[in-house]
């Protein structure tokens, strides 16, 4: 709830106070309407209609006309001020949704982002608004009664205080109430997702009893949520009766008394007014605005803020200013003892692994899909932290401060912005990148007809509407041009052709004291390295590609020796490519936080619409 | 049937579901009906009874009763309202799980082809959203004599008060209608402009959080926020642009009640000092000036129905969904599991997918079926295991037609693996159990590990109990598990779907080699359009154009030119 100490809401008003003071100024003004409106109704009686002088009546009322227009005037500028509350928090909330999904690769901070952001943004402005128009109607409505006839708020006020006190004091179970129900409808919102979207899988597997079962639970489980919700509305009722309904008879049983005390009779039907006209729909709006949006904003704000899922790629320290402080002696990659696993209760990943690479090597790591392949890679470039053991980099800690001088990582789906060819390339450059050196990069990769087809360094480039090579061929000269001796490549190239992959290993194994670990994609890979490390649990090994023919089962296996082959079709090699040619960057690119991207998950998507095996029209 | 006929037909469904929920809420319905007209009847009493009360008042005479009237006029329908504020959630809230239980019963009864009409994102909607807002239907049925009543009554009584009053209301509410409308300069640009910005700081952030990683290792997080958040002042520019434009809106309309409000009271006053009306009366003609405005809410009641009206449309064309309706028969006890398909013909959208298939798939033996894209494999597989049925020709099971067959004998006996499996059931053990019925654990794990699924999900932070939403799966690793359900359920044929495509050619082999020797199933058919699987096969189907080509093993059909072909595009 809202009033929660160190709620982001209260923080946010404390830091707009003097936003809250216009706020407040223009709300004032709209009161003025709510005061007259009792006011100079009684005097419009009192002085004029009922004293027989019906100009000074009308007199009163026209003064009335013009306080409901000024107070209008108010309530149009009020709006403004709820706008200064409310656009900063809405920013503060994108800055905070962007920053996150920038630390955890979430692609579901874009629904956050668009939807949730909103909601928030909306239900806040809707609760300053209900609650300031009911202080601020309140306290003219009392200011009007007072000047009336100050006895009239002890008649008034009591059960107004009484019904607030019962509206506040269920506030709180409410607001669990409401929060229980908003999970509930969640909850049942995406189990009827995951049904309708597994429709298929459902109905091959027999399973729409067990859906029907558990569905229809979770339907339940909303329907019980509601009726619990729907019991607090009576205390809500039972409120606003009493605050809002009630003084009415207490105000009639007191009135020959008030009579007989000087009140006037347009007092008395001011004051009915103010109850029926001012109180009652403010309170009306107040305990329907508080009890639900209340709760639905506190929900979805502690989701906006509160800490996702742990990244799986812990945040590196930030690397701007420092040198590459690499020691040219120490080896390029060392691990010593790495063990690594994605939770407690998981088995490793990686056990006990020991790699030294000396500057200038070239290291392949080959194994089947799934076996840990990137979760190496990622923990050479500090992207994960082994659960025990050492990983160093150019002499330095894998995850010290400057880790990007010293290595960098292309992963497997090359990521491009908006923006111009130029900005791409230069991405991994802090020093002024002339020309001549990117175009250089761009031939040695062998991208150069790609930046000339986008029509040159300056030229812009929308993600879209480059094929999956195109993209890779971006990130890798990009990566060639960054100042890091060590160059991880993870199935970096899997969408170029065998030849185009070749040139751009190549290059980079050509850089000057340049390192490079490939994570395999084709067998091709492997023959051209100077060491190979293959990867396949307990059977993890390393050496030539020699030696591990000689040695290594899973390595002969994986090269393909060990399959029967009825014919060499050249045709064979196309389709025994480890992977699939895919186009990333597709509506529905999940983003992946773990091992293997997105890519296949994306291709598999395009087949099942191609295939058009369950599509209609 | 034409569209209109058929837009006419939807309509009338529509109507006729909400007309069924309703009666099904009759009681419910009939009680809050009843609450209202208690209540909105007390709202109406109660001005001109607390007028006629406070001139009693005024001349000082003994008004014991009137007070106790008013009091009741005030309690009792405050009794009424939170009576009925309890019922019409509650009721609201059970019609809608009823309509939502149902419909989940069409659309799982429907299966697949349910999806070949709406998309699951708009299946959803009408599940979650539509029946909602068909639930609330009994409600507002309730409520529209509220919000009939009330106003209608409020311009009655101000005439029976005096015939002035309603006239001045009646004239004047449009008049002040027209005149603050005079001042509206609606814009709507600012909100365009807007969802504009919010599109380009969305699309932004999809590419920086597709790059995560890139930017991860390169440490340029900060730099990439400030790139995607460069629209964020505009989008704020607008958002105010468009609270100024609400401001003045909402400027408008909260004058127009009071400044109505004002000119019946000058009417009343200047009644008032000719004596025609008492200061009770000119109480209640301001309270009933107030329930007359309700006019204005009655739009949005009307919508309200609209709304529901609509829902209820859509719902119905939920239920509408054709169900698969399945037979009584079981399997032979000795068959052994061959698959049949005569002059089977399919049609997707209007074209025709299949049309003349033969095909015998021999009861123990693995056929692949290969061909171009688009050719039809897929739907050949969704035939061949009744995800749908023919167009025309047949289609048996040890001799018995897939359509006479039993739902739970169908499902036991047929299995499928998928190249994009959904992964339900919860947790990575539950979607591996998931199916007609629940295989022992130990069934599972040796699933998992004949495709090559142990290992990673092993690996996994909470091994087979890890959430599926909590397991980041590459393509490959969801093809694995779906195929280790399908092997953990296998009967006597199993179909797979292209389900090994995104698995690397070791797994593939290993995958394979398990499906041959260590899978229950008899009878295989898999769609493939790796070589290595048509070489595996004991035969090969070559479909081209619809039509099976040519059938028998592949060292056969490789001398033709045109199935060699089939592997090089």
């Amino acid at each position: 709830m809202p009033n929660q100490p160190n709620h982001p809401l209260l923080t946010h008003l404390s830091r707009h106070r003097r936003v809250l003071a216009v706020l407040a100024a223009w709300s004032a003004v709209e009161a003025a309407h709510t005061l007259t409106t009792g006011y100079a109704l009684a005097r419009a009686l009192d002085t004029g209609f009922l004293a027989g002088r019906p100009a000074t009546g009308l007199l009163w009322l026209a003064a009335a006309a013009v306080a409901v227009v000024v107070g209008a005037y108010g309530t149009g500028r009020t709006f403004r001020g709820v706008a200064a509350l409310v656009e900063p928090f809405r920013d503060a909330l994108v800055r905070r949704v962007v920053t996150r999904a920038l630390g955890d690769g979430d692609a579901a901070a874009v629904s956050r982002l668009t939807h949730q952001v909103e909601i928030a943004r909306d239900t806040f402005a809707g609760l300053v608004m209900v609650t300031r128009s009911f202080v601020f109607t309140a306290a003219g409505a009392l200011v009007g009664l007072f000047l009336l006839a100050p006895v009239l708020l002890a008649v008034v006020v009591p059960p107004l205080l009484l019904g607030l006190g019962l509206f506040l004091a269920t506030l709180r179970p409410l607001a669990r109430r409401q929060e229980a129900f908003l999970v509930a409808d969640e909850a049942l919102a995406q189990s009827c997702g995951e049904a309708c979207a597994g429709l298929r899988d459902i109905a091959a597997g027999g399973g729409e009893a067990r859906v029907r079962t558990d569905t229809g639970a979770l339907v339940d489980a909303e329907l019980r949520a509601s009726t619990a919700l729907a019991r607090w509305s009576v205390a809500r009722a039972a409120a606003l009766a009493l605050a809002g309904r009630f003084p009415v008879v207490p105000l009639l049983v007191a009135t020959p008394w008030l009579l007989d005390h000087g009140v006037t009779p347009g007092a008395l039907v001011g004051a009915l007014a103010y109850l029926t006209q001012s109180l009652l729909p403010a309170l009306q709006s107040l305990i329907h605005g508080l009890g639900t949006s209340g709760s639905r904003l506190a929900v979805v704000v502690r989701r906006l803020t509160a800490p996702g899922p742990a990244p799986a790629s812990a945040p590196i320290p930030a690397s701007a200013p420092a040198p590459a402080v690499t020691d040219a002696t120490a080896p390029a990659v060392e691990l010593r003892r790495v063990t690594f696993g994605y939770g407690a209760h998981a088995e490793p990943v990686v056990r006990d692994l020991d790699l030294t690479l000396p500057p200038g090597t070239r290291l392949v790591v080959v194994g089947p899909s799934g076996v840990g392949k990137s979760t190496l890679a990622y923990l050479i470039a500090g992207l994960l932290e082994p659960s025990s053991g050492e990983v160093r980099v150019g002499g330095a800690a894998a995850r010290a401060e400057g880790a990007a001088a010293r290595r960098v990582l292309i992963p497997q789906e090359a990521y491009v912005f908006s923006g111009t060819v130029g900005d791409n390339l230069r991405y991994l450059r802090d020093d002024p990148v002339g020309e001549r050196e990117v175009l250089a990069a761009a031939e040695a990769i062998g991208a150069d007809a790609l930046v000339r087809r986008l029509g040159g360094l300056d030229a812009p480039v929308t993600p879209d509407e480059l094929s999956a090579g195109e993209r890779q061929l971006i990130a890798l000269v990009r990566a060639y041009l960054s100042p890091a001796p060590v160059a991880l490549l993870d199935e970096a190239a899997c969408h170029l052709d065998p030849a185009a992959e070749a040139r751009a290993e190549g290059a980079f194994a050509a850089r000057p004291g340049g390192t490079l670990v490939v994570v395999a994609h084709r067998a091709g890979s492997a023959r051209r390295a100077d060491r190979v490390l293959v990867m396949d649990g307990p059977g993890t090994v390393a050496g030539t590609h020699r030696e591990l023919m000689a040695r290594s089962a899973s390595y002969r296996e994986l090269m393909g020796g060990g399959r029967r082959s009825s014919h060499p079709a050249g045709a064979a090699r196309d389709a025994d490519r480890v992977h699939p040619v895919a186009r990333p960057g597709l509506p529905g690119d999940g983003g992946h936080v773990v091992a293997h991207g997105s890519v296949r998950q994306v291709e598999a998507a395009r087949d099942l619409a191609d295939g058009g095996a369950l599509g209609g029209e | 049937m034409t569209s209109t006929a058929l837009h006419e037909a939807t309509r009338r469904d529509g109507d006729r579901l909400l007309a069924t929920t309703l009666r099904t809420a009759a009681p419910r319905t009939a009680a809050l009906v009843l609450i209202a007209t208690a209540s909105t009847g007390a709202a109406l009493l109660l001005p001109a009874v607390l007028g006629h009360t406070l001139d009693l008042l005024l001349k000082g005479q003994a008004t014991r009763r009137w007070v106790a009237l008013c009091a009741a006029l005030v309690c009792v329908p405050a009794a009424l309202d939170a009576l009925g504020e309890y019922l019409n959630a509650t009721t609201t809230a059970r019609t809608t799980a009823r309509l939502r239980r149902t419909a989940l019963g069409h659309v799982l009864a429907a299966g697949p082809r349910a999806t070949a009409r709406m998309t699951p994102g708009d299946l959803v909607a009408r599940l979650v959203g539509n029946a909602a807002q068909a639930g609330t239907a009994p409600a507002t049925v309730a409520g529209t004599v509220t919000a009939v009543v009330g106003p209608i009554g409020g311009i009655v009584a101000l005439a029976l008060l005096d015939p002035w009053l309603a006239l001045v209301f009646l004239a004047g509410a449009p008049l002040l209608a027209l005149l603050l409308r005079a001042f509206t300069r609606a814009s709507t640009d600012s909100l365009a402009g807007y969802q504009r910005l919010q599109g380009e700081l969305a699309g932004r952030l999809m590419e920086a959080v597709g790059g995560a990683r890139t930017i991860a290792a390169a440490g340029t997080a900060a730099r990439e926020r400030d790139r995607v958040l460069e629209p964020l002042p505009g989008l704020s520019r607008h958002g105010h642009r468009m609270w100024r434009v609400q401001g003045r809106s909402s400027a408008q309309a909260t004058a127009l009640v009071p400044l109505l409000q004002i000119a019946v009271l000058a009417v009343a006053g200047l009644e008032l000092s000719r004596g025609a009306l008492s200061v009770g009366d000119l109480l209640a003609a301001s309270r009933y000036a107030v329930l007359a405005t309700g006019v204005g809410m009655l739009v949005g009641h009307l919508g309200a129905l609209v709304h529901g009206r609509t829902a209820a449309r859509r719902l119905a064309e939920v239920h509408a969904l054709p169900p698969t309706v399945h037979g009584t028969r079981r399997l032979p006890a000795d068959g052994d599991g061959t698959l049949r398909l005569r002059g089977v013909a399919a049609e997707r959208g209007g074209r025709t997918v299949l049309r003349g298939v033969d095909l015998v798939v021999p009861g123990g033996s693995t056929t692949a079926v290969v061909g171009r894209s688009g050719t039809g494999k897929s739907v050949l597989a969704e035939l061949a295991g009744r995800l749908a049925d023919p167009d025309a020709g047949e289609i048996t099971l040890d001799g018995v037609p897939l359509r006479e067959l039993a739902h739970d004998e169908l499902r036991r006996q047929v299995g499928y693996a998928f190249a994009r499996p959904a992964l339900l059931g919860g947790t990575i053990g539950g979607t591996l159990a998931f199916g007609s019925f629940a295989p022992p654990p130990e069934v599972v794990v040796d699933a998992a590990r004949a495709a090559c699924a142990d290992d990673f999900v092993r690996r996994l932070p909470d091994g087979y109990d890890t959430a599926c939403a909590a397991a980041p799966l590459s393509g490959g690793e969801a093809q694995r598990l779906g195929l280790a359900r399908a092997f953990a359920h296998a009967g006597r044929l199993l179909i797979l779907d292209d389900a090994t495509s995104s698995l690397d050619s070791v797994t593939e082999s290993r995958v394979a080699d398990a499906l041959l020797h260590d899978v229950a199933a008899r009878t295989r058919l898999i769609v493939a359009h790796r070589l290595a699987t048509a070489e595996r096969a004991d035969r090969v189907a070559w479909l081209d154009g619809g039509r099976v080509r040519a059938v028998g093993p592949h060292t056969e059909l490789w001398r033709l030119p045109g199935y060699r072909a089939v592997f090089e595009g």
